[in-house]
């Protein structure tokens, strides 16, 4: 089983790069596990034709100490990946890093933690240590970054470096970077260039380039992944090159993060 | 290491007889203290169950914040006859950022009072008491003083011997011609509080709370004594300070002292030329004072005689530590 976590920037388009990555390995005939781990609970949407299905955290807190079953939490949305969100408390209370942990804890009590590819699409710029939980030991061992070439975000996926390597740090921890996705924010014209050169830097490769293309809007307006919506389009076959990538990928190492001064050289070096 | 703050709160409102004191957080924290409270009470004359209860937070609570949980406790609450509420957070609701204080803001029906008590933002039992002792004694309005009137503030309600201190203390202060009107805060009611402005002098437990005469003395205009007396000298010294804090005549009194407490000393002539020890700290002023009123005298090999914490109040104090001195000797000839 391979289990792949994707991080980065609120709003960087974390979970548009999950649901077509799913469904790209759906295609290839994996079984495939989406999981949600981010409060506002829309990761998989778009897998389920814009249902939003019945997070976890919502359930434990309707059924209280109720048994839950797997199939209340888990939901077949297309090419049959399975869907999970974590959900998390209303914005403002509580503690959605709990949450996470919470979640991940049912998950395993519901033995719902299998198939052939598990892909946590994790917000990226809370740093507390619920949302580490993906990367902790028996669940991802592969973090990808997404990241646009906006300083922002890159300063959010260099924090997730950060947590990456300190994780490293404690000998018994499988996690590793496996690279960088570049999601297009068409920032400026030497974007690619710049998130390469990020990404060489802290000691990782880039994995793709995704370019912006009015698709992904069309087909998140009709509730779909590119996938569905335009299967022969260039975009889903960007999406099925990064796919096989991933899947190919046999370099994982520990990043080597950038002080924030050398991440605004770098930065200015490309404007 | 010192206790947790919350334990040194819950000292001070469990003291207010017609509150309740709610703890914020899992039925732990709130069980935990309540079985330390309870074990020291029932060692009291009266005993009586602490009145604390707990918001029973579980995981969910956590995860989608606490503050529903802490107002159906406080409603819970209501529903007993009780003239205020305290409520004590503990470490994990300020962890997650629950607004404790907002939701004692709303309008309920009896003063619910917020009390910052997290164990993990610093400080020990000490400071858990001296902060909750100052949230308790801001809801007082300056008034005109009560003629003769002596408050005792930040009694230490879990020591040995409060009662009796406490005994002590009317004693001395009677023989001037004053009286206790307040204990702040110890077998009191809600409504009481708010008479911390009317006494004419404070007089705290211990130097430690001097923040909070300060504060008293800055709001109602009360000026203070800062410490309990100790030792012979120091209960002269203390009948003094206190008549002059008030501008009041003490020879009299001071006069009678002196004649109580060599009356007490010739109780204990059979100690005098007695060899003891007290131990590797031989700086302590209070107990060399001690050993030379009885006539005894310091060696090493000398009867090893109990130290007692915290040191006794008082000429009284004084007499039940020789009676305990005598029962250590006796046992060792």
């Amino acid at each position: 089983m391979r289990q792949i976590a994707l991080y980065g920037k609120g709003g960087i388009g974390k979970s548009t790069t999950a649901a077509n990555l799913s469904a790209a390995f759906a295609e290839r005939g994996l079984k495939v596990l989406q999981i949600g781990c981010d409060p506002k609970h829309d990761s998989t949407r778009m897998l389920m034709h814009g249902a939003n299905i019945p997070t976890v955290l919502d359930l434990v807190r309707e059924r209280g100490v109720e048994p839950i079953t797997p199939h209340e939490v888990v939901f077949l949305g297309f090419q049959d990946v399975r869907c999970v969100e974590a959900g998390g408390p209303e914005p403002g209370v509580g503690c959605a890093g709990r949450g996470i942990i919470a979640t991940f804890q049912l998950l395993e009590k519901l033995e719902a933690l299998e198939g052939d590819v598990v892909v946590y699409d994790v917000l990226g710029d809370v740093v507390c240590g619920g949302f580490a939980m993906p990367m902790r030991e028996g669940y991802a061992e592969e973090v990808y970054l997404v990241t646009s070439g906006e300083l922002m975000s890159l300063y959010a996926a260099n924090n997730i470096c950060k947590a990456i390597a300190r994780l490293a740090r404690h000998g018994r921890s499988k996690c590793r970077l496996g690279g960088v996705i570049c999601n297009s924010a068409n920032t400026h014209p030497r974007e690619q260039e710049l998130v390469e050169e990020f990404a060489r830097r802290i000691g990782s490769a880039l994995m793709g380039f995704i370019p912006r293309d009015r698709m992904v809007q069309l087909a998140e307006l009709h509730k779909q992944t590119v996938f569905e919506y335009a299967p022969t389009s260039k975009q889903a076959q960007i999406y099925r090159t990064l796919a096989v990538s991933i899947l190919e990928n046999g370099s994982l190492t520990i990043p080597i993060p950038l002080e924030t001064d050398q991440l605004e050289t770098l930065a200015l070096a490309y404007i | 290491m010192e206790g947790c703050t919350i334990l040194g709160a819950l000292s001070v409102t469990t003291g207010v007889k017609d509150a309740l004191s709610i703890v914020h957080g899992p039925n732990g924290c709130a069980h935990h203290n309540f079985s330390l409270l309870h074990a020291t009470l029932a060692t009291d004359t009266d005993s009586r169950f602490p009145h604390i209860v707990s918001t029973h937070l579980s995981e969910d609570d956590i995860i989608f914040g606490g503050e529903e949980a802490l107002e159906r406790a406080i409603r819970e609450g209501l529903e007993r006859d009780v003239g205020g509420i305290f409520i004590l957070n503990t470490c994990i609701v300020d962890t997650i950022g629950d607004d404790t204080a907002a939701v004692c803001r709303k309008s309920w029906r009896v003063p619910v009072i917020y009390l910052p008590t997290a164990g993990f933002l610093g400080g020990g039992f000490s400071r858990g008491m001296l902060n909750a002792l100052q949230t308790l004694a801001i809801h007082a309005k300056p008034r005109e003083k009560v003629p003769r009137a002596v408050s005792l503030i930040g009694e230490k309600n879990l020591e040995y011997e409060v009662e009796e201190n406490y005994t002590e203390i009317s004693r001395l202060l009677e023989s001037l011609g004053l009286h206790v009107y307040l204990r702040f805060v110890r077998d009191i009611t809600i409504a009481d509080l708010t008479e911390i402005s009317r006494s004419g002098l404070n007089i705290l437990r211990e130097p430690e709370l001097m923040p909070l005469g300060d504060l008293l003395r800055q709001r109602y205009g009360t000026p203070f004594v800062d410490r309990f007396p100790r030792g012979f000298i120091g209960t002269l010294t203390f009948l003094q300070d206190v008549a002059r804090t008030l501008g009041i005549p003490c020879e009299d009194a001071v006069a009678y002292e002196m004649e109580h407490q060599t009356r007490v000393l010739a109780k204990f002539q059979d100690l005098e030329g007695i060899a003891v020890h007290l131990g590797r700290d031989t700086s302590n002023s209070f107990l060399r004072e001690m050993v030379d009123l009885l006539g005894m005298f310091e060696r090493n090999d000398g009867i090893h005689l109990p130290i007692p914490i915290p040191e006794p109040v008082g000429t009284g104090g004084v007499e039940r530590l020789f009676h305990h001195w005598r029962r250590t000797i006796c046992a060792s000839l």
